[in-house]
């Protein structure tokens, strides 16, 4: 602290804020180390690891006591579509997404970020980078065992050829955090309590997804759906009208809807201010 | 021509129908500069306006020469204490330091040198590797003075940086505030007690209402300020050996206990010659917290305004 007013720029370019993906780095770093030791994580790690116990609960409980319509390969596809895609990793979500800026603005930390020289864009992606980490993280491998346990229930007899099923529904499983995640980011950046709307567009707005013409097309889910592979038996609605679109077209829409999604929320988070109370 | 450093030109900022600036143009100069007003008067907005923090809804602020508001790189030159309690709770003092050191652009070996050398300056080195949830209100204050001074700044915004800090710190920040104002730097440090501002500038900008009611040497406001009693409250681990000392200095008009036993509240006539002789017993009485509630200053402005 003795050497004047010059040594701030010594060895650096100061007329230029930080790249955005150093930037975007050190912010990962810092609020993957939050995420990790948080309760939300703890909550979310045995929401997400259930299905890992019941299928080892499935292996050990004998054969008699399991309604014999419910294969291995039939759990796992209920898990896979209902269980993680349909449910648990849009609430995943919801709950990571919405708060990646709302916890450092309930915190009041966020002035410590916002006086650094970093574009403001790289706080957002390296937050929604981290959340994408920690969820992929506490998803996949418990998706791994999952399978792994429920299509050897009855033997290794076929388990080659669904493992490309395998690799299929993790893909999914990534475009689900990415869009869902998109969204709630953006509803996160947009209003103070996002997750009300948050849980009425999950639990009854795309519920329209089961609906016949073009209507679920407006949802999320519908083309996520149409990119799994299982096709569980469903009733009601869903069973009637279930949609299955083509793959290209939904990568197609699930790459816009992430891109625009994320780019409204980084334009959004770049010009707002944030008035925190004291 | 030389730029100000910090400069507000007709600069005014209202929150809804609120106006906690109003339309205030002033450049303030290298050196220390005090900024002091009440609880409410708009010194925390005028500080978050100078570092970029809010936006001007009128007016313009600048800072080197560019707009504060949306200049991220002008960030490298500037560091900023706010006056908030708040914190990444489960970070050690050392991490805090080295990830926002990392953000202004270090590399990992000048990250640690630099958070370090800031702890150092701030007496918390010992404790660096403790998380700061564990730290007790005046070390929190201190590694937060810690990682605005880390990065070296040209222009530094310290929002009430002493607040709630024991005798013995509060002087250490006192003097690496000067000795930063000395070095070139400009800082602007904002608090509602006379005393701790003019223990580290003359220059001073009076805010009250949203409005600089005036800009100069702090040794005018002293002269008001003597004519009203001045409150002292010191949280102590002996409150009674403590109030045995205090009330032998002269000056003192009354002393009472707080509800809890811990809390002293001193009334003095002269502040100046109070501080300076409090601090031995303050120590010895294990004196943690020391604050200057600001009805006194309340009434310095009251005056002002009504002449």
């Amino acid at each position: 602290m003795t050497d004047g007013t010059g040594s701030a720029a010594r060895g650096r370019d100061t007329a230029r804020p930080l790249s955005l993906a150093v930037a975007a780095r050190g912010v990962f770093d810092l609020a993957l180390q939050g995420m990790v030791w948080s309760r939300r994580s703890l909550l979310m790690a045995i929401l997400l690891g259930l299905p890992a116990a019941v299928s080892i609960l499935y292996r050990v409980v004998p054969k008699a006591w399991v309604p014999s319509r419910l294969g291995g390969p039939d759990l796992y596809a209920l898990i896979a579509v209902f269980y993680y895609v349909r449910n648990f990793l849009p609430l995943a979500a919801l709950f990571y997404a919405t708060a990646l800026i709302a916890d450092e603005v309930e915190g009041r930390t966020l002035p410590y970020l916002l006086t650094r020289p970093i574009p403001r864009s790289a706080i957002l992606l390296g937050k929604f980078a981290a959340y994408l980490t920690t969820t992929l993280t506490l998803t996949l491998p418990a998706t791994v065992v999952t399978f792994f346990l429920l299509l050897t229930a009855r033997g290794f007899a076929g388990l080659g050829a669904s493992v490309p099923d395998l690799f299929r529904d993790m893909g999914v499983m990534v475009l689900a955090l990415l869009a869902y995640g998109a969204l709630f980011t953006l509803l996160g950046v947009l209003l103070r309590r996002p997750v009300i709307p948050g849980l009425l567009f999950l639990f009854a707005w795309e519920l329209i997804a089961n609906l016949p013409g073009y209507l679920p097309r407006f949802t999320i889910t519908v083309w996520l759906r149409s990119l799994m592979t299982h096709h569980p038996a469903e009733e009601g609605l869903a069973g009637l009208f279930a949609q299955t679109l083509p793959a290209g077209m939904c990568l197609g829409v699930l790459a816009a809807l992430i891109a625009g999604f994320l780019g409204l929320s980084l334009w959004i988070f770049s010009t707002r201010e944030y008035v925190l109370e004291q | 021509m030389s730029v100000a450093p910090l400069e507000f030109v007709r600069a005014s900022r209202w929150y809804g129908p609120v106006i906690a600036l109003n339309d205030v143009t002033v450049e303030i100069p290298p050196g220390v500069t005090g900024l002091l007003g009440p609880n409410g008067a708009g010194k925390s907005t005028f500080l978050k306006l100078a570092a970029g923090q809010l936006s001007p809804s009128q007016g313009e602020v600048r800072l080197l020469g560019v707009p504060a508001w949306g200049s991220p790189a002008v960030f490298h030159r500037v560091g900023f204490c706010p006056e908030v309690d708040a914190f990444w709770e489960g970070l050690t003092g050392l991490e805090f330091l080295m990830i926002l050191l990392r953000l202004t652009g270090f590399d990992e070996r000048e990250c640690r040198e630099r958070a370090e050398k800031a702890l150092q300056e701030v007496a918390l080195l010992d404790a660096k590797d403790r998380k700061i949830g564990g730290y007790s209100k005046g070390m929190r204050q201190r590694v937060k003075l810690a990682q605005s001074i880390a990065h070296e700044p040209e222009l530094l915004f310290l929002d009430e940086p002493v607040s709630g800090m024991d005798p013995v710190n509060r002087r250490r920040v006192i003097d690496l505030v000067k000795r930063m104002g000395r070095e070139g730097r400009t800082v602007v440090v904002s608090s509602h007690i006379l005393h701790e501002v003019e223990a580290m500038t003359r220059r001073v900008l009076l805010i009250h209402n949203g409005r600089i009611l005036a800009e100069g040497d702090v040794r005018e406001i002293r002269d008001l300020m003597d004519e009203h009693p001045h409150t002292v409250a010191l949280r102590a681990r002996d409150p009674r050996s403590l109030a045995e000392a205090v009330v032998r200095l002269p000056h003192v008009l009354s002393l009472s206990f707080g509800p809890e036993g811990e809390w002293v509240t001193v009334q003095t006539a002269k502040p100046d010659e109070f501080y300076g002789a409090v601090s031995g017993a303050a120590i010895e009485a294990g004196v943690s917290e020391m604050y200057s509630p600001d009805e006194d200053l309340e009434s310095v402005f009251k005056y002002l305004v009504a002449r």
